[in-house]
């Protein structure tokens, strides 16, 4: 991903719209019980464009906004999606870009971990009630889910982005460049 | 850069549970959430068709395993119904339980109606954020009610904003009197169970039976006094069991409130409003 100030300034306004969408739509669906989660397949999907460093940041930016917004405990779920969108960036660094069916498999699986690293990070902080087995089940839904959801919100976090992504396609810059190489090749062969 | 983040985060994090709701972290979350405010309350209200449409899904789907438990509860309340009527106790018992939840708003309260703005995405914060905050005359800790019972109470107060912590959420305990029989307990969550709740320090020789209703014990001395004003209908008693070497009972109670899918609520205003 080539970040300049425009990549920049796409990623927070994507950073807040998620955030609110967040909390004011997807929160409130349910589904089987529980609700999508799709700040996390975002920043898993910014982490899979961008590399662990854009990946990272963008996880730790949405995370502390839904922290604000949620007047919950500062910096719990912006550690979460830190570490989601790290290693979803260590995994397009390490493994390259994700086929379809390796996206839908680490939807679920950012889903689970990202959960599991919550819970973790809740338990550590204390829990006065009692846990249940409804817990667990909670986040088997939202795995589901993620594996469900992952394709369309990877499609439309790769249109916003697209002008930052080498592999799709040359920037404004690339296509004049090109046509310019093509218009020189045509005097060249008129010249013949 | 990845591990400035991990440090950051975990200053944040203990910091945030050091300092009290005036310091630096808890008043910069508050600024946030009060300029985003606005915003996030213009999403849900334009939001709000799409998000029915698909509740109602869901909720027709539930519902059909929810006919079933239904017809059991309707068995069930009319054998109540005609052992009530045979000890011709059933007129005082209606006096009694219009006494006991008429008035839900205390003396010296001024409900404030007030829209979920807001909701937590995990199952482990039972929160929501509403739209009403300090300037409606919102203040901590002011118990929070929705048309069908007890929601929570408000536990972080902004300007335009506020955070209400339900009765489901992890740190919720009230302290709560079964209808008729006036044994009190302390009601207390059970996480992963949205709509349940557990009614704790029950001992085994009180008599609880399913279909009973809960309600706020609100009690007050000197020393302590409940959040809760007396009377709030929280649930219905679910379960009851008491296993072999328990001195308590186990008694589970079902929401009455539709904690997942409210609205409005009403606060309960403890401040003046201005």
């Amino acid at each position: 991903m080539i970040v300049t100030w425009k990549i920049v300034a796409r990623l927070c306004a994507l950073a807040l719209l998620v955030a609110i969408l967040q909390t004011s739509f997807f929160s409130q669906l349910w589904i089987f019980g529980s609700s999508p989660e799709i700040a996390l397949l975002v920043v898993m999907s910014v982490g899979l464009l961008g590399g662990s460093l854009t990946g990272s940041v963008f996880g730790f930016s949405v995370g502390l906004l839904l922290d604000c917004l949620l007047m919950s405990d500062l910096g719990a779920l912006a550690l979460t999606l830190m570490a989601v969108g790290y290693f979803a960036g260590r995994y397009r660094e390490d493994v390259g870009r994700p086929t379809r069916l390796a996206a839908v498999l680490l939807g679920g699986l950012f889903t689970f971990a990202g959960g599991g690293l919550f819970a973790v990070i809740q338990l550590g902080l204390g829990v006065d009630s009692e846990v249940t087995g409804g817990v667990a089940r909670d986040l088997l839904v939202e795995t589901l889910l993620g594996f469900l959801l992952v394709m369309p919100v990877l499609l439309l976090v790769r249109l916003w982005l697209r002008s930052a992504l080498i592999e799709d396609g040359p920037s404004q810059e690339g296509r004049r460049m090109r046509r310019l190489r093509e218009k020189e090749k045509r005097v060249e062969e008129a010249g013949a | 850069m990845l591990a400035v983040l991990v440090v950051a985060g975990l200053t944040m994090l203990s910091l945030y549970f050091q300092e009290g709701p005036t310091g630096p972290l808890h008043s910069g979350q508050g600024l946030v959430s009060n300029l985003l405010g606005p915003v996030e309350e213009g999403a849900s209200r334009a939001l709000k068709p799409p998000r029915d449409l698909i509740n109602w899904f869901s909720e027709t789907f539930d519902a059909r395993g929810e006919n079933a438990r239904l017809r059991d509860e309707v068995a069930d309340l009319r054998n109540r119904l005609a052992e009530s009527e045979s000890t011709a106790t059933a007129g005082s018992q209606r006096a009694k339980l219009d006494s006991l939840v008429g008035g839900l708003v205390p003396t010296g309260s001024t409900p404030v109606d007030a829209r979920v703005i807001g909701r937590s995405p995990t199952v482990w914060y039972s929160t929501v954020v509403i739209d009403k905050g300090s300037s409606a005359g919102v203040r901590l800790d002011d118990p929070v009610v929705s048309p069908a019972g007890l929601a929570g109470r408000v536990t972080l107060v902004n300007r335009g904003n506020s955070e209400v912590t339900l009765i489901t959420d992890s740190d919720s305990s009230v302290a709560a009197r079964v209808f008729p029989s006036g044994t009190i307990g302390v009601i207390e969550p059970e996480l992963g169970k949205p709509q349940n709740l557990q009614l704790n320090y029950i001992r085994g020789g009180e008599e609880i039976r399913k279909g009973q209703m809960v309600v706020t014990a609100g009690f007050s001395d000197p020393a302590l006094s409940s959040l809760f004003p007396p009377g709030i209908p929280i649930g219905r008693v679910s379960e009851v069991s008491l296993e072999e070497l328990q001195a308590y009972q186990r008694v589970e109670v079902r929401v009455y409130a539709d904690l997942r899918d409210m609205d409005y609520v009403k606060v309960l205003a403890s401040g003046s409003k201005g």
